[in-house]
């Protein structure tokens, strides 16, 4: 691929992307996830090591940021100055959003992360020459480098820990750049089905690893553009649409009673998840 | 400017890409399509033509799809187990004795799964379906078996060991995949009432209303 | 050998399900590295290897599932196992399981760890010296029957975890022909206290709280969310009751010294001081002013003034709590753990369950739960009392002969107990292990078990989430390891050396397993189906639901009885409350070496693969501590060193460390790793049970100069938003729940 082709290619897919008239057809995947439902139990991250092959990097390379969960949880604390948490702590999963306009994709040198036409932001391991610009530009911190060789040196999976590892998914080496890919491996495999069957894949039948475990039920996800997905249905009861970058509930006075809102929106990554705030009694 | 930086980050980081590509072991030796992969020796020299070579070659025209029965449900086509030889040869008086026949039954007897060597091996991060390929070409465009087989594995009902006679490349994947193939009959209707792939651009409608399109070209369909 | 439905013969080979497991080779399958070139394509190299004979459903690349029961704890939440080329990879819910509905926490999701961990024992070992050498299991078993010759049934103990189901009716009927009684069953952090509060309140130990249909729960230190008797279970609930009855939002409001995980979601956090949940329970049944009788003369004393002095909760907080109750109906109260770990635990949970009793919740939201119709088959639950029973009777040397299995009680049993050198005046000590445990290292036989995804039984839930029901285990895959044994295959070969005539017919645990159920049929739901097709079902279920009738809740228990002691005063040597948290993924530290839950980090410190002392900010500012000190926490029975993390959510008069860590055995992941609190513990028991009180510890800290650097996922800017919209929240009052679109997920 020559320099000039790459370029077109480039600046062709920022041009078109997201525009009308190359809509996601027939699948867009997105989620959304209910804060006042998440309680911060961390299921879903173990799950994601478990479907994912995501290495433990132990204690000393954990102190140094080089933990590999693609799924975290984070905590925040009220700031207002207040002895104790009356009103608890307030928890967040985070994971890679999917963005409409990854800031990601347009950094890599060598295209290893680039967009699908369903719509997930992919990252194509054996491409990957470990640049880590798509790290540096990730407003949500959720890509993950592999700073050393976990499946052999390191030996992370020593004798049958290594026969948990999901053969649907690369066990990535070093110098490899990685994230969630919300659980593309799943995706694959009910499209496939579907193929087979003639039709489309059913609301319902492909869940993410995280969405699966998740005891409280937070976690939604499907195809945004079929109209009878509960993703779909959610994000249209919040008014939440995906091309934009600021929400027209927003605008209202006294602001919005619906509790759709996207992670730094207004930086205009049109990100795939939506999230639900949480809530509280005012009562107490 | 901006226009500037951009380009200079793309060439630091094709510069990155070739000079990382250097230090990796030396290149891979040039290959052509005629190159066949290396002569293997298997556990019992398994005569594919005897089976599924033509009748006027000695061969039983078995389908291919016979023995390897799993092609077209899964991504492997995979070995079949013994119990599949056993349940024809076991009734097979004629060849009961013949040295690789007796070493069959060494091996069901003992219970010990046969040792086979891997032939067409691909690189772990990719995925290929060998149902997709099959449910496209042999049923819903009702090619012939061992034709359809014969696009990756070449002549195999010549052979007796398999050998690998493609190159199994990417580049090679792709030469097909680029290729404008028709996805949907005259008039629009998907063949074989398949959604298909356009990726991030609209395929042409020909007059009668064909619709062709490249074959799935998104890099996470192949590279897991 | 048995033959299932789906079985197929082919030239006189009958096949045996397990075979159905093996694992095919799968050697370059996955482990696959990337980077420039094919490296990894190996043609001619690798080997692919096929069944010699299998059946239609397995189909390589496929993936097929097994349902199974959950070993990761007691709560009995049904799995489904994938399972491909014979390799279990990954752990779900079983949908049709009434207890978890599908779903699973971290620590369920890390049992494939369990299975697949490299520091499980392979063979069976006896001591020599301070090594274990590897011998047969024939061996093994004559060494048993050797050291039982001679022996009473009163000079032999079995020390076991929770148990239920057949392997608690074998177990009973082994001891049983020696005619010993002595079944210790021990749980170190189990809900011991609350199930006997609860059998003198509700008539039950165990009745059914159904959180979703609360509008208001009112929670003393239960971490429903976390750690709490069914925590899965409990966590849909959440989410319905979130949610709302009639699309009005459930309250919670979570009362506790230290803020568990529950605490952390609640809509109001009230930090009470240490051990007075009781009296702000009784307070609370004081203002709302609507007891008689007995039980308003018990609170009388209880003003709204000198409960919150004696609690710290403020006058003003109590009148909004009361508003709520008397506002929305029903309600729910919990008393938990952290109410109960006092040597007045039991009156605390007797003044919480009062509040439940007043506010009429009896029978709405504290409902009676269903009962396995076969009592043989109950969970024997366990206790810290029964640890303390055999540890007196170690101590004065009664036992000759020692069983342990489920349990490691070297390192969960507080040290001034001395568990370790009265085990050592036992004779001879046998433990049935996964792990060399802090316990099986002072063994002489260590006799290697299958895990949980290989081995058969059955289990009976403690808490019955709708109607009653029978979990399944079932294999998920082939042994790993050879010369590892099911619990139930080893019992059934000691019970034979016993009683070889009343269990010969039964070849292995498996069809002794097979037979009791196919016994039941009728009552098990089986009908006018076959034995085969009976049994292959339920298999396939993985789980045998039952019709059975419920126990009735009394309801009536009133005041009597009831007394609590005033807030201890503080104490100038030992100023403050050690407060051993249990964290829902380590929970008493049997899982500690699974790698995955120590680098997932606790949800409200963010720390991981290490321990740490919770102090308040306030009280660490006064002891000139910051987060990463080294501090030394000194109390009556030694003192440990652990790193300080300045936590806003406990007490200031108290600190935390949590419980799992600290092991000096079990495996690689889980030794070295942090400090085990139970250590420094203090012999304070409740008063009514006997139970071991886990918050009566008092401690000191000292800084001992060093710090270190915590390990944790929080970033620098600790639990700050930095003004950003990330984790956002709205008042209730703001928001119009009732039009959203949800799905219970």
């Amino acid at each position: 691929m020559s320099v000039s082709n790459l370029l077109e290619n480039w600046s062709d897919f920022r041009h078109t992307h997201p525009v009308d008239d190359v809509p996601h057809n027939p699948y867009k995947w997105a989620m959304s996830i209910d804060l006042d439902a998440c309680s911060g139990c961390n299921a879903c991250s173990v799950a994601c090591y478990a479907e994912n092959n995501l290495p433990v990097v132990g204690k000393d390379k954990y102190a140094h940021g080089y933990a590999m969960h693609w799924m975290r949880i984070e905590r925040y604390w009220d700031e207002d100055g207040r002895d104790f948490p009356d009103q608890g702590a307030q928890f967040l999963p985070m994971m890679c959003q999917q963005c409409e306009a990854a800031p990601c994709e347009t950094v890599c040198p060598v295209g290893a992360t680039n967009h699908t036409p369903d719509g997930i932001n992919s990252q194509i391991y054996n491409r990957c020459i470990g640049s880590r610009y798509c790290e540096a530009n990730c407003p949500y911190k959720v890509r993950y480098f592999n700073w050393y060789d976990y499946p052999t040196t390191d030996n992370v999976w020593p004798a049958e820990m290594n026969q948990q590892l999901n053969p649907d998914v690369t066990v990535r080496g070093k110098g490899v750049m990685e994230k969630c890919t919300f659980c593309i491996q799943r995706v694959t495999v009910a499209k496939n089905n579907a193929k087979n069957e003639g039709r489309l894949v059913h609301d319902g039948e492909v869940w993410t690893a995280c969405q699966q475990a998740c005891p409280t039920g937070a976690i939604t996800f499907g195809n945004l553009v079929d109209p009878e997905s509960k993703v779909h249905k959610q994000w249209q009861a919040q008014q939440v649409e995906l091309a934009k970058d600021a929400q027209t509930k927003d605008k209202e006075e006294g602001g919005s009673e619906l509790r759709g809102y996207r992670i730094f929106e207004e930086l205009r990554p049109y990100p795939s998840v939506m999230y639900l705030e949480r809530v509280r009694e005012s009562a107490v | 400017m901006q226009r500037f930086l951009r380009l200079s980050v793309l060439l630091l980081g094709l510069f990155a890409a070739a000079s990382s590509y250097a230090a990796d072991a030396p290149p891979p030796a040039l290959t052509t399509e005629d190159d066949l992969g290396p002569a293997i020796e298997q556990p019992i020299e398994f005569p594919h033509f005897r089976h599924a070579g033509d009748a006027d070659k000695g061969g039983m025209q078995i389908n291919c799809m016979y023995c390897h029965t799993y092609a077209r449900r899964s991504l492997v086509a995979g070995i079949p187990p013994i119990q599949k030889c056993i349940g024809c040869h076991q009734s097979i008086e004629s060849v009961r004795e013949t040295p690789r026949i007796k070493k069959l039954f060494e091996y069901w007897d003992a219970k010990k799964a046969i040792p086979w060597k891997k032939v067409h091996d691909l690189p772990d991060y990719v995925r290929f379906s060998h149902e997709r390929h099959i449910k496209r070409f042999i049923f819903q465009l009702n090619r012939p078996v061992q034709e359809v087989c014969g696009y990756c594995h070449g002549n195999v009902k010549e052979m007796t060991v398999a050998r690998r006679s493609k190159l199994l490349s990417m580049g090679w994947c792709v030469s097909c995949h680029q290729q404008d193939h028709p996805v949907t009959d005259e008039g629009g209707t998907p063949i074989g009432n398949q959604a298909y792939w356009y990726s991030m651009h609209k395929p042409p409608v020909d007059a009668s209303g064909i619709i062709k399109a490249k074959g799935p070209n998104d890099c996470s369909v192949c590279h897991k | 050998m048995m033959n299932s439905g789906s079985v197929k013969h082919l030239a006189g080979h009958p096949f045996d399900r397990r075979d159905f497991l093996k694992v095919l080779g799968w050697g370059g399958a996955a482990v696959a590295l990337s980077g420039c070139g094919n490296g990894s394509v190996e043609d001619g190299k690798e080997t692919v290897v096929s069944y010699v004979e299998t059946n239609d459903y397995m189909i390589p690349s496929i993936s097929v599932y097994f349902n199974s029961t959950c070993a990761q704890c007691d709560a009995g939440c049904s799995i489904t196992g994938r399972i491909r080329e014979g390799r279990v990879l990954k752990l779900e819910g079983n949908p049709n399981s009434a207890i978890n509905r599908g779903k699973t926490c971290g620590l369920g999701q890390a049992g494939v760890q369990h299975h697949y961990n490299p520091d499980r024992v392979r063979e069976p070992l006896l001591r020599n010296g301070d090594q274990g050498e590897a011998i047969t299991w024939e061996k093994a078993y004559a060494l048993i029957a050797e050291k039982l010759n001679g022996v009473s049934g009163e000079e032999i103990a079995f020390l076991t975890g929770g148990v239920s189901g057949h392997l608690k009716v074998l177990l009973g009927n082994y001891l049983d022909s020696f005619g010993s009684k002595n079944h210790f069953v021990y749980e170190a952090v189990g809900p011991a206290v609350l199930r006997a509060a609860n059998k003198k309140s509700y008539g039950v130990e165990m009745p059914r709280f159904n959180i979703n249909k609360a509008k208001v729960v009112l929670s003393f230190g239960a971490d429903f969310l976390g750690a709490w008797i069914s925590p899965v279970h409990f966590s849909q609930q959440y989410a319905q009751f979130r949610k709302g009855v009639d699309g009005q939002r459930g309250v919670l409001v979570q009362i506790e010294s230290k803020m568990t995980l529950t605490g952390a979601n609640a809509d109001r956090w009230l930090v009470v001081r240490p051990g007075t949940e009781g009296i702000l329970a009784l307070g609370i049944i004081n203002a709302l002013g609507t007891a008689t009788g007995d039980i308003a003369a018990a609170v009388k004393g209880y003003d709204k003034a000198r409960v919150s002095k004696d609690t710290g909760v403020s006058a003003e907080q109590i009148d909004k709590i009361v508003a709520l109750l008397k506002e929305r109906t029903p309600s729910l109260v919990l008393a938990g753990s952290a109410a109960e770990g006092y040597a007045h635990g039991s009156q605390n949970a007797a003044a919480i369950n009062l509040l439940n009793q007043v506010l009429g919740n009896v029978g709405k939201t504290v409902e009676a739960a269903a009962v396995v119709p076969f009592p043989q088959m109950a969970p024997a639950t366990g206790n810290t009392f029964a640890l303390k029973t055999l540890n007196d009777g170690l101590n004065a040397g009664k036992y000759k002969v020692l069983f342990s299995y489920a349990a490691n009680p070297v390192f969960t049993a507080p040290g001034a107990m001395k568990f370790k050198d009265n085990l050592a005046k036992a004779g001879f000590k046998v433990a049935f292990t996964h792990y060399l445990d802090e316990t099986a290292m002072q063994a002489d036989l260590v006799l290697p078990l299958d895990s949980a995804l290989e081995d058969w039984g059955t289990q009976v839930p403690e808490y019955m989430a709708e109607g009653a029901q029978i979990n399944i285990q079932q294999p998920l895959m082939e042994k790993l390891h050879a010369n590892t044994r099911g619990m139930g295959d080893i019992l059934l070969a000691l019970i034979k050396l016993r009683r070889a005539d009343d269990y010969k017919k039964y070849d292995d645990y498996y069809a002794y397993l097979r037979a009791a159920v196919l016994q039941n049929k009728g009552a098990l739901g089986g009908g006018v189906a076959d034995d085969d097709t009976f049994w292959n079902e339920t298999l396939s279920k993985g789980i045998i639901k039952l019709a059975s009738a419920a126990h009735a809740l009394s309801g009536k228990a009133g005041a009597a009885g009831l007394s609590l002691p005033a807030p201890s005063a503080i104490d100038a040597q030992y100023p403050l409350q050690l407060i051993p948290s249990v964290n829902a993924s380590l929970r008493d530290g049997r899982n500690t070496n699974q790698p995955w839950l120590q680098e997932s980090p606790d949800p409200l410190t963010t720390i991981v693969w290490d321990s740490w002392v919770e102090i308040h900010p306030r009280k660490a500012a006064e002891l000139g501590i910051v987060e990463g000190d080294i501090v030394e926490v000194t109390g009556k029975n030694g003192s440990i060193k652990v790193q300080a993390y300045l936590f806003p959510g406990i007490h200031p008069d108290a600190i935390s460390i949590p419980l799992g860590r600290g092991h000096e055995a079990l495996g690689r992941y889980a030794k070295g790793y942090g400090v085990n609190p139970f250590q420094i513990l203090d012999m304070v028991f409740d008063k009514e049970t006997g139970e071991l009180a886990l918050h009566e510890t008092r401690v000191k800290v000292s800084k001992t100069g060093s710090r270190v650097i915590v390990v944790k996922d929080e970033g620098p800017a600790g639990g700050s938003q930095m003004g950003k919209k990330i984790a956002a929240r709205l008042p209730s009052d703001k928001v119009k729940l009732s039009e959203e679109v949800y799905y219970v997920g």
